[in-house]
């Protein structure tokens, strides 16, 4: 169960090879170390798997480090926390800044092949880029690529798809294969789709789509790609493909999402592109592709490189003071032990006094955008452990003391209840409709989920009975004797407003309903609540079911009972049986008999035999003792009532 | 010891073995003390005793009446300790069965946490659990559009949207109740809130419906040692000593900076092996996720009417059904049996 706070589920883990990591990264730490010290103040490597003479890292990556989620991002990580734990690390070569689109441009190659690429709508793509190569020979990929794929979890296909995943991985890039040869007119158009439009992806599935779809389709209308999701069907890189194009592309991340999770399409792809990836990165990604391509399908660039990028992103600027640093972290930390710190991570920082104004690298542009973002980079990397732990002293405030004088009942009753035998219960807050209609409530009254994943919890209870039947039912047979309570809230419609939500108590049993009855009595007794009268109580299926306003009756609760002086003059007990009927109901018997008897003390049922009732009176006087014949006559009185 | 009175002893003590109920020790006890008794007629006898010697005579008598009532009296506690006979019972036939109910062991998780809690002061708030978007999101720095907020991360309920708050939804966390807090109390704050959560999940790793529990801590001055110090705190005071923590980096939108908080492993005693070949199945290479905190974001605040420059806080998070089944070394192979409700599994709490 990992599901906690805030939006984690966002998160994806990767999995990269300690001996890829080393070909950016030259260091004396060990894989384990490596573990160690990235988890305390970078991404968390949750598992090292040694693997033949490799060892597997599998790495969360944080929703808003997608920068980081591939060797190379781990390596820049590596190079910034492993030197504050005393071990070598340095960058063998910044991929970003050695590969340009420059370089794979050079003059020998030919650059007359057709290729046309269009953005159809504002804001689907921040930037599209691909080239084509020609002369690819299909085959096997190299033996260490096959070897890292396979232990990454990647399946490897041939040379061309085994690249576009290694790329992926290395630099963390997603990008796609066509087969340059079946791109109708050359021409690629980038859209929203309509609803109802169809694309066959690789898989072989045919997509339905919701609509607003980002998709791409050729000159003929073809859709050739499920953007961002996964490639077309049409268009793929098969054993007979000679001529490739290489797209690379950074998406609208929301609608990414939404089509990946609407079609049920989760790639890893989509996993990346939804997280929003930084624009520059295309460029070194797109020439490291070609690089690949060249060394190991033969492949030689036959087109001018196209870039369509219409706002190209400009170094975002944030000032901090110093001491505001501090103060959060809560340690004396030097500015230029901040400036190292900063410039480790790929910031430019100049120094102003007290205030350091610093520069935000693309790859975390979206990342970092008040100075406590800054805080965190400084904070993570001189470590959270060599952080002093503190309880603050808190200073008096407005406790909430209605909600405490409630706790406090409410777990007096739940004991209370434990120790009469009862089990305590937790149901869902939503049931079903059935369950409502079945016990002659309309859902109307009811809250419903707009978008309930079963049946079964469709609407807000606003009753408790119904589910603590339901759990009598389905314990049949496993005890003799179920007897179940549950204090939930209940959640009340209200017009216009938040539901009126009100914790009740409700038990059900399959004991008898005295026993019911007795249970409650117990409790109110408990809570010190004197006056209390039966209402209806719920029974079908030989179960017995009740359900009360707990908050309204904590509103009675005392913490003790009010006192009442010992009498000290004497008490005389008189036993008296009758026989029960729908006309002499024991509560008018009693209620009755202290209105005739100014001396009555008491009336206990003592036994119950078929319809004969045993009741046992006790008589005194507040200011004297009384006589046995006094008490008799008392009894004579109460006698004719019965 | 006169002859007389070593006799009566020695007769007396005779009869008392022969004793075994209080009924015989009764009749026994009025053969020597009634008004016609042994010792009073051997009293009686002092009257042909020779004048000089009787006063010792009587003394002699005195003695014997003693030694006599302690001879009984021992016999009768010695009775008394005695179960009657015809009425032993085997004292190792188990005693009367007490009712046997059972608390859900959310509750008790609930009820420590509130304890350890109330001793360095926080008090327990409750926040509505049908919450305006605002609350859920907005106000937690989740923009529209933010995909904590779609259909697949949340539920939504099917009623008119508020004009200033959004629509209505079951609130996925806790921390709805932070911007509530800060409205209802301004500052400082010192805040648990306990609560039910939902998100539309249901399968053996997750129900639709879990509990959490939210401290928040606001006031002048208040930085990561704090929050730091507190979460260690919980951790000593609710998993027991000898448990290590570590913070880790993390992100959350309304915390920042953001932290993951691990605890190590009780069952691999945090090595993240059973033994040499088997990995722990509990944990992750020796920690185990408590869950998220972090210093309460800016824009949280300003949300809150506190004035960010000024104040300052910290937040965490937790899943109670969670901690609770990390603190007894649980690991139950499907989480939906928590809410089934089977008197098989209540009935183990």
């Amino acid at each position: 169960m990992t599901r906690g706070y805030g939006n984690e589920k966002r998160n994806m883990n990767i999995k990269i090879t300690y001996n890829w990591l080393l070909e950016y990264l030259q260091t004396d730490a060990d894989p384990y170390e490596i573990q160690k010290y990235l988890s305390l103040c970078g991404p968390s490597i949750e598992r090292v798997e040694k693997m033949d003479d490799d060892f597997v890292f599998d790495i969360e990556i944080t929703s808003n480090r997608v920068d980081s989620a591939s060797v190379f991002g781990i390596a820049q990580e590596c190079a910034a926390i492993l030197p504050t734990f005393g071990k070598k690390a340095i960058l063998k070569i910044n991929t970003l800044e050695r590969y340009t689109f420059k370089e794979i441009h050079g003059d020998s190659a030919r650059h007359d092949v057709e290729l046309e690429i269009k953005i159809l709508g504002d804001n689907l793509a921040s930037r599209v880029s691909a080239v084509v190569l020609s002369n690819i020979e299909i085959g096997e990929s190299p033996q260490f690529m096959k070897d890292r794929l396979a232990m990454c979890d990647t399946k490897s296909i041939n040379n061309v798809v085994d690249i576009s995943n290694y790329l992926m991985l290395a630099l963390g890039q997603p990008n796609h294969t066509f087969d340059y040869d079946k791109i109708k007119d050359h021409t690629l158009s980038i859209r929203e789709s309509k609803k109802g439009e169809k694309v066959k992806t690789l898989d072989e599935k045919v997509i339905e789509l919701p609509g607003g779809d980002i998709v791409i389709e050729d000159g003929s209308g073809n859709l050739t790609d499920l953007a961002g999701i996964m490639g077309g069907y049409d268009s793929m890189v098969t054993s007979a493909t000679k001529n490739v194009l290489l797209l690379l592309e950074t998406y609208d991340p929301a609608k990414i999402r939404k089509t990946s999770m609407t079609t049920g399409q989760r790639t890893v792809a989509a996993t990346y592109f939804e997280k929003g990836l930084d624009p520059q990165r295309i460029e070194p990604t797109l020439a490291y592709g070609v690089e690949l391509l060249e060394k190991y399908c033969g492949g030689q660039i036959v087109s001018r490189v196209i870039d369509v990028y219409p706002k190209p992103v400009k170094p975002k600027i944030i000032s901090v003071s110093v001491m505001n640093i501090e103060t959060l972290i809560g340690a004396p930390i030097e500015t230029a032990t901040m400036r190292e710190i900063l410039e480790n991570l790929g910031f430019s920082v100049t120094v102003h006094g007290g205030e350091i104004e610093v520069t935000v690298p693309s790859y975390r542009a979206a990342d970092i955008e008040v100075w406590q973002d800054i805080a965190e980079e400084v904070a993570r990397m001189y470590g959270y452990h060599n952080l002093k732990s503190i309880v603050q002293s808190t200073r008096s405030q407005n406790r909430n003391t209605a909600q405490e004088n409630y706790d406090k009942y409410e777990l007096r009753a739940k004991y209370f209840l434990k120790h009469a035998g009862l089990c305590e219960v937790y149901n869902y807050s939503m049931i079903s409709k059935k369950m409502i209609e079945k016990f002659g409530f309309d859902p109307k009254d009811h809250l419903k989920l707009q978008n309930t994943i079963s049946q079964n919890i469709e609407y807000m209870r606003i009753h408790l009975v119904p589910s603590l039947v339901e759990n009598i039912l389905q314990n049949k047979g496993k005890r003799d004797d179920l007897s179940f309570f549950e204090i939930a809230k209940t959640y009340k419609k209200r017009v216009g407003d938040l539901p009126e939500e009100t914790r009740y108590l409700a038990i059900a049993t399959n004991q008898s309903y005295s026993w019911l009855k007795g249970v409650l009595a117990g409790l109110f007794k408990e809570l010190n609540i004197d006056e209390y009268s039966f209402g209806e109580v719920e029974k079908n299926d030989d179960i017995c079911a009740f359900e009360l306003d707990f908050e309204e009756l904590i509103e009675s609760a005392r913490p003790i009972p009010s006192y009442r002086p010992i009498n000290p003059y004497s008490v005389v007990k008189l036993d008296l049986t009758y026989t029960t009927d729908p006309k002499h109901l024991f509560e008018n018997i009693k209620s009755k008999a202290f209105k005739v008897s100014p001396l009555l003390l008491s009336v206990d049922v003592i036994s119950t035999f078929k319809n004969k009732v045993t009741l046992r009176f006790e008589f005194a006087a507040k200011d004297r003792n009384i006589t046995e014949k006094e008490a008799k006559e008392e009894l004579e009185k109460i006698k004719e009532l019965v | 010891m006169s002859d007389i009175q070593e006799g009566t002893i020695n007769a007396l003590k005779k009869e008392l073995t022969a004793t075994s109920t209080s009924a015989q020790l009764d009749s026994l006890t009025s053969k020597y003390f009634s008004r016609k008794g042994i010792l009073n007629d051997l009293f009686s006898k002092i009257n042909s005793v020779p004048a000089d010697e009787k006063q010792a005579y009587g003394k002699e008598m005195n003695t014997l009446k003693a030694q006599a009532e302690t001879l009984i009296e021992k016999k009768r506690v010695e009775l008394s300790k005695k179960p009657r006979k015809g009425t032993w019972v085997d004292p190792t036939l188990p005693g009367d069965t007490l009712p046997k109910g059972s608390l859900h062991f959310v509750t008790y998780a609930i009820e420590e946490i509130t304890r350890i809690f109330e001793r360095i002061g926080f008090s327990r708030a409750s926040y509505p659990e049908v919450e305006w978007e605002y609350f859920s999101f907005e106000s937690l720095n989740m923009p529209p559009g933010h995909p904590a907020r779609d259909d697949f991360e949340t539920f939504f309920i099917d009623e008119k949207s508020h004009s200033k708050y959004g629509r209505m939804v079951l609130t996925p966390h806790t921390s709805s109740g932070q911007i509530r807090e800060m409205m209802r109390v301004g500052v400082p704050i010192a805040m648990i809130n306990i609560a039910k959560t939902y998100r539309p999940n249901w399968d053996v790793s997750h129900t639709p419906m879990f509990h959490q529990f939210e401290g928040l801590c606001i006031d002048r001055g208040i930085n990561i040692t704090n929050l730091k110090g507190t979460i260690e705190y919980f951790m000593t005071s609710f998993f027991g000593e000898g448990r290590k923590m570590r913070l880790r980096p993390y992100h959350f939108q309304f915390t920042e900076p953001s932290f993951e908080v691990d605890v190590s492993c009780d069952i691999c005693d945090g090595s993240g092996m059973i033994d040499s070949k088997t990995k722990c199945r509990l944990c992750k290479s020796g920690w185990l996720e408590l869950g998220g905190a972090g210093m309460v974001h800016p824009n949280v605040l300003k949300e809150g009417g506190i004035d960010s420059e000024e104040y300052s806080g910290w937040a965490f998070g937790f899943g109670i059904e969670r901690v609770f089944m990390m603190k007894q070394g649980l690991k139950l192979d499907d989480l939906r049996t928590v809410y089934e409700n089977d008197v098989r599994f209540l009935e183990q709490f």
